[in-house]
């Protein structure tokens, strides 16, 4: 609560610019918790969650453009719920794979995508894709701005304000879903699936939730992507996406809902990182190595992280806070968390 | 609670228009201040369309060339070129992973460099992602580059195209196609976006009967993937040979077209070609096999060493101080000298910005250049009357046909396309406007700009 009153505050003093970075942060970020949660609690791999942005995406555009006025939340849940249905569909096959084979199965659906929103181009504008108007901020909060960018900045920070309260609920829910008897039989059949199945626990039944669950949120991000767009086409959820979200989720660590803001800032800020190291090298960015450093950048910077930090920079930062913790006599210790 | 409350009531959807009074609308104009003007464009200047970088690098050059010359009342232009990839994040593309480069970069253009205007913005897909934006922020969007008809939307007023759109230069190639080849069996090959539906359209309404089975498409997709391409291709091609079509007309980019008659080389099949002006510039097609195709121009020809504008553009170019980097081809290379239609192109529309700018003498505002755009009689190097209105948009209307002619030294591609004669067409995208001929206008070079 106090971390988003605080984001929400600072968005006032941000420029425009990083408002618009801060809420398509916030949309991946809400991506990156629900691919966080299926493969870091529940052990299964996706790298089809583009897929359910995509769905997500679509189905917002799509209803935009038959009805004049909805209110977001209802476009929101719409996409969830078509979100979730779409992973179901996906779950009862998956779930009953492992590993790399349930790695080929996301994929194969990741690559589907495309070609399928293409097959119907009367409902999803064919490679084109499909239009909807910008979210505006309303009267209220226009008023509270001045000056001759006034409406610019209005409209900015309305989109990061809005994206970071959705973003701000889903965590929430993911946060209390984490330490639930759900989360626990989770990371139960995870960590020792015949154990689990003594225990009692569903095996089936609880790879297909994390799956929905997975799914859910990643239609929830990919809807707010395309209402912070306005646009919504195949080329933008393609495989591509699927495995820069991976990286971003090991980036900022698996199963954390930290690890998940950091992905999302690492994405939003990533145009000032890569400037920094052409600054840094020299490198001319339109020359043809420039062009290719930032799938180098990125790429190297997973290998250091997997090596040096395997619990991201999210397990980075708490295993500095313990270190620090330790270093301080017996009796002023905080208690050490997993 | 709260939260819900607020997110039930911001609305979104078609048609809500969030009527904007007072608040933010007074105060001084963004982009200008008492010595400059900001304008800015998101162009591919990396990624898979850099070949168009020229257009806008060669209204760069005439905007230096008018700072030189002490600006535009005493304001110097200030240019911005953003890199947007054509929206698309792969293939050589600069930019850091994104979904949406284009309006991202918009967003910069508008929010960080507080531009008082979009000038000469490339890409059909790329600015259709960016014209709600522009358009909630009221910023005016001008010389789009594309012939898309989508610049010319009642419900954009602020939205406005530059060169002819497809359908007009289809319904042209229509006129010529029925007159010269009246027995013609007809076939298409385009790329399968609105630009292919938008060329076949034209067609169709200039009145050509094109069986079906005839009108073919391209993926656009594949153009990234060279195997997939080539594949369907060949595919095409075969089945236009097999279907017997003597005329053949192309709508797609130079790459393909390049991909296109060599297939049908290799399958000793030889239409006449007719080929869009968007793919048919010799320098970038850059086979022999081009030679005899019927093409469409709106600029004057760039082997028309006579022409003002020709002089006058290359005049421009020799003192870009960012020459040799921004233009190499003319520079070095087996086509050094000779000017481009993406040269003539840009210039063009840096030259109209700049006449409807000074029309709006010490204090412009960006209601001031909207009206202007419609008012101002502009004088550019395009061999129609560029023309807008508050019902059209779109800008060009028209052009006149040309056919590609050989390298004086036939080892050599070819470099140039002449116009078949001193006639240019205009017409509306439909069928219920006609195809009317004009004579070729040289409009002179204004006085302030030499």
């Amino acid at each position: 609560m106090l971390l988003t009153a605080g984001a929400l505050s600072a968005t006032f003093g941000l420029s425009s610019l990083n408002d618009s970075k801060l809420a398509g942060g916030a949309a991946i970020a809400i991506v990156i918790l629900g691919l966080s949660w299926l493969i870091g609690w529940s052990g299964q791999v996706s790298l089809g969650n583009s897929g359910f942005m995509a769905v997500g995406g679509y189905v917002t555009a799509i209803w935009a453009n038959h009805h004049t006025a909805t209110p977001i939340i209802f476009s929101l849940c719409l996409a969830m719920l078509c979100g979730a249905l779409s992973g179901l569909i996906i779950a009862l096959p998956a779930t009953r794979l492992r590993g790399p084979y349930l790695a080929g199965m996301t994929l194969a659906f990741s690559f589907a995508v495309g070609p399928l929103a293409l097959y119907f181009p009367s409902i999803t504008g064919g490679s084109g894709g499909l239009f909807l108007n910008f979210l505006n901020a309303p009267n209220w909060f226009l008023n509270l701005f001045s000056g001759p960018q006034a409406l610019v900045q209005a409209n900015a920070q309305w989109s990061a304000d809005l994206s970071i309260v959705v973003a701000a609920v889903a965590f929430f829910f993911m946060a209390n879903l984490f330490h639930s008897r759900t989360g626990r039989a989770m990371r139960l059949v995870r960590d020792n699936d015949v154990a689990a199945e003594l225990a009692g626990v569903n095996l089936q039944r609880t790879r297909t939730l994390a799956f929905v669950i997975s799914a859910a949120y990643a239609g929830l991000g990919g809807s707010l992507l395309t209402l912070l767009s306005g646009s919504v086409n195949s080329q933008m959820y393609s495989l591509q996406l699927s495995i820069l979200l991976l990286t971003l989720m090991v980036l900022g660590g698996v199963g954390t809902l930290g690890g998940a803001v950091i992905g999302g800032l690492i994405y939003s800020y990533s145009d000032n990182l890569v400037s920094l190291v052409n600054k840094l090298t020299g490198i001319n960015p339109t020359s043809s190595l420039g062009a290719n450093l930032k799938g180098v950048f990125f790429g190297v910077l997973l290998i250091l992280t997997m090596l040096l930090a395997p619990k991201g920079l999210g397990g980075l930062g708490a295993r500095i806070a313990n270190m620090a913790n330790r270093l301080r006599p017996a009796s002023m210790r905080a208690p050490t968390r997993e | 609670m709260l939260i819900v409350g607020a997110l039930s009531l911001a609305s979104i959807g078609t048609g809500v228009v969030v009527g904007v009074s007072g608040a933010g609308a007074s105060g001084s104009t963004p982009g200008v201040t008492a010595r400059t003007i900001t304008i800015g464009a998101t162009v591919p200047i990396s990624g898979l369309a850099k070949g168009y970088a020229e257009v806008s690098a060669s209204a760069a050059a005439v905007f230096n060339y008018v700072n030189k010359h002490g600006g535009i009342n005493g304001r110097k232009i200030k240019y911005l070129r953003l890199d947007d990839c054509y929206n698309i994040a792969a293939l050589g593309c600069a930019l850091p992973p994104t979904l949406t480069p284009t309006l991202d970069q918009t967003r910069a253009l508008v929010t960080q460099d507080n531009v008082f205007a979009t000038v000469g913005s490339l890409g059909t897909a790329a600015q259709d992602s960016v014209l709600a934006y522009l358009n909630q922020n009221h910023v005016p969007d001008l010389f789009v580059n594309s012939g898309s008809s989508d610049w010319n939307q009642a419900k954009y007023p602020l939205l406005f195209g530059f060169q002819p759109s497809y359908q007009a230069e289809s319904k042209i190639f229509a006129k010529w196609i029925t007159s010269h080849m009246p027995n013609a069996v007809i076939g298409t090959l385009g790329q399968g976006d609105d630009f292919g539906a938008n060329g076949l359209a034209g067609l169709l309404a200039g009145g050509l009967n094109i069986l079906p089975s005839n009108q073919l498409v391209y993926n656009p997709a594949n153009v990234v993937n060279p195997p997939a391409l080539q594949a369907e291709l060949v595919q095409r091609i075969t089945t236009l040979k097999t279907n017997g079509a003597t005329v053949v007309v192309l709508d797609a980019i130079p790459p393909v077209v390049n991909g296109i008659l060599q297939i049908a080389h290799s399958l000793s099949y030889t239409p006449q070609w007719v080929i869009s002006s968007v793919g048919s510039d010799p320098l970038g097609v850059n086979t022999s096999l081009e030679v005899g195709a019927i093409t469409f121009n709106y600029l004057p020809a760039t082997n028309d060493a006579k022409n003002v504008w020709n002089k006058w553009v290359r005049k421009v170019i020799a003192n870009d101080p960012t020459r040799t980097t921004d233009f190499p081809n003319f520079y070095s290379g087996a086509n050094a000298g000779i000017l481009d239609a993406n040269m003539l192109y840009g210039s063009s529309y840096a030259v109209a910005f700049c006449e409807a700018l000074k029309s709006l003498g010490k204090n412009p505002t960006r209601a001031g250049i909207v009206k202007a755009m419609t008012t101002v009689k502009f004088a550019t190097p395009s061999t129609t009357p560029l023309l807008y209105s508050a019902g059209n948009h779109q800008g060009l209307q028209g052009g006149g046909l040309a056919t590609v002619v050989a390298n004086s030294n036939p080892a050599n591609p070819p470099q140039f396309a002449n116009y078949l004669n001193s006639t240019t067409y205009t017409t509306g995208d439909y069928s219920n406007t006609a195809v009317v001929a004009h004579k070729t206008i040289v409009s002179p070079i204004p006085s302030w700009l030499k």
